[in-house]
């Protein structure tokens, strides 16, 4: 995902995406998606409404993929009204359990 | 291409059917073992001891299992399942199936009813068994699990023939060998060949994700894939034409080391989880493993009484037949639905308001105390029930019998709540 820069001003508003997609949660490990490492990259520019989205899944044919997605879709739309949410599933690279972070192993109680 | 499988509402449908039939089935069952337990027959070729095992093996664990199958195939073989119409076949002609064969067993009547139980129940299972061969064949995933779900097809198929011949059997003596060695036979292909072979392979995908395992040695389940086949035909051989010898043994301890790879399998997965925290569904999975090892464990001491000719053997294969009905795979069953059926209801019930305002997760769908009722109670059960067996006091077996049919109550109590849960929310 990419790095926050006090000089880039989309930066800004990407974090208040990430803080947004903290509380969409997976529905077996209610852990956020954000700290089970699903989400790539985000792409939104402050002037404008489009918000991309890139993210996977813990696996392929997940039975939750589905609910996942439109989580995250549902989510950014409630939060930044108005806004041309575009989620794109991608498989490359493959999520590993070395994607979830630190604080996400917390939550699962290490 | 949306690589995500959805279930359609008929596919959603059939897969809540399932579920709750197998329920009632267990409470069937657990009835029965009640009224059967004042006088309890000694020996396992008994009218109401093959109800009873015929209601547990077909209608409360194979039913849920198709169930289970039609949700968990596109997701262990990463492709849409062959199709949404012939499951609902499959289903059709196994539920009169099973009432005519319980029914027949329970009054042993090895006539018409028995027969067409026998016919009906043999063609589901073969047009089960065509769905999941038709779905693995569009499948492009080479893996452990695959293997472990076909082979365990073949086995069913093959259990459902033999024992729609020995239904016959009854009638017309057609059989060259004596109805007791054939008994021994299906019992081990339903038993090792269907249910074992498909709940390693499917147990080995559930498992390590639900503990979230950085471990999953695979080569394990391949060792463990081949020594159990093995051993399970060549018992099936050799039992044919020779019945329980000591060469048994061998064979015994080939499927105990082919287990032993599993159990090492199982182990590393724990060892390796992130998620630390062991849920109710889990504890109950963990209990299942434990009742599948002493029921195997029990198979040399049994296998020595036979070949000494004690009584002992006819007493202990009905108690190791408990251990594997009753014990593991009730226990895993029992765990499990509430670790798959909230999840089925949730998306259909929430999948829409995800993200846009706060609803329950799936382990929020299912009443938490009644959980808890129905381990409590089905621990009760295992202590009672099986010491007053061995011991042959009533009075334990009745305690028993009565804790099973609480626990039956309360996993079919919140089985319904969790299908009746109504979407609260409102935006």
């Amino acid at each position: 995902m990419k790095e926050f820069s006090i000089t880039n001003k989309s930066s800004f508003k990407e974090l208040q995406i990430i803080e947004s997609l903290r509380t969409v949660l997976d529905p077996e490990l209610q852990i956020n998606v954000i700290d089970m490492g699903l989400i790539y990259h985000i792409d939104a520019e402050p002037d404008s409404d489009a918000v991309k989205i890139q993210m996977t899944l813990s696996s392929l044919h997940c039975p939750m993929g589905e609910a996942i997605l439109k989580s995250v879709q549902n989510r950014i739309e409630t939060d930044f009204p108005g806004s041309q949410v575009d989620v794109q599933l991608v498989w490359d690279p493959q999520w590993t359990y070395e994607n979830i972070t630190e604080e996400g192993l917390k939550q699962l109680g290490r | 291409m949306n690589p995500l499988p959805k279930n359609t509402p008929g596919m959603y449908r059939l897969i809540v059917a399932h579920y709750l039939i197998s329920g009632i089935c267990f409470a069937m069952l657990a009835v029965l073992l009640l009224t059967l337990c004042g006088n309890f027959p000694s020996h396992y070729f008994a009218p109401g001891t093959l109800a009873i095992t015929h209601l547990a093996a077909l209608g409360w664990g194979t039913l849920i299992i198709f169930g289970a199958c039609y949700q968990l195939l596109p997701v262990l073989l990463e492709c849409d399942l062959y199709s949404t119409k012939l499951p609902w076949i499959v289903l059709a002609l196994f539920l009169p199936g099973l009432f005519c064969l319980v029914y027949s067993f329970w009054i042993f009547d090895p006539g018409l009813h028995m027969q067409a139980g026998g016919v009906l129940l043999t063609s589901s299972i073969i047009l089960f068994c065509v769905i999941v061969f038709k779905t693995a064949a569009k499948s492009k995933v080479a893996s452990a699990h695959k293997d472990f779900i076909l082979t365990s097809c073949v086995w069913l198929a093959a259990t459902a023939t033999l024992g729609t011949l020995m239904v016959f059997n009854f009638q017309y003596a057609f059989l060259p060998k004596v109805h007791l060695h054939f008994l021994r036979l299906h019992a081990h292909m339903g038993i090792a060949g269907w249910f074992l072979m498909l709940i390693i392979g499917v147990s080995a995908k559930l498992i390590p994700m639900f503990l979230v395992s950085r471990n999953q040695p695979s080569n394990l389940l391949s060792w463990s894939f081949y020594l159990i086949n093995i051993s399970l035909l060549l018992f099936m051989a050799d039992g044919y034409i020779n019945g329980l010898n000591l060469k048994t043994h061998l064979m015994v301890l080939m499927m105990l080391c082919g287990l032993a790879f599993y159990f090492v399998y199982v182990h590393k997965c724990f060892r390796s989880r992130l998620k630390k925290k062991l849920d109710i569904p889990i504890l109950k999975t963990v209990l299942s493993i434990v009742f599948l090892s002493l029921s195997v464990l029990l198979l040399p001491v049994i296998i020595q009484f036979a070949v000494k000719q004690s009584a002992w053997s006819v007493k202990l294969s009905s108690l190791y037949g408990m251990l594997i009905f009753m014990g593991w795979i009730t226990a895993l069953i029992m765990g499990q639905t509430f670790k798959t059926l909230p999840f089925i209801i949730w998306v259909k019930k929430y999948e829409h308001l995800s993200g846009k305002a706060r609803i329950p997760m799936p382990a929020d769908l299912y009443h938490a105390k009644l959980l808890k009722l129905q381990y409590f109670a089905y621990i009760a059960f295992c202590l009672s029930f099986f010491a007053g067996f061995l011991l042959s006091n009533n009075l334990l077996m009745i305690a028993g019998a009565v804790s099973i049919v609480i626990a039956a109550f309360a996993y079919l109590g919140n089985v319904i709540i969790i299908l009746t849960h109504k979407t609260t929310v409102k935006l």
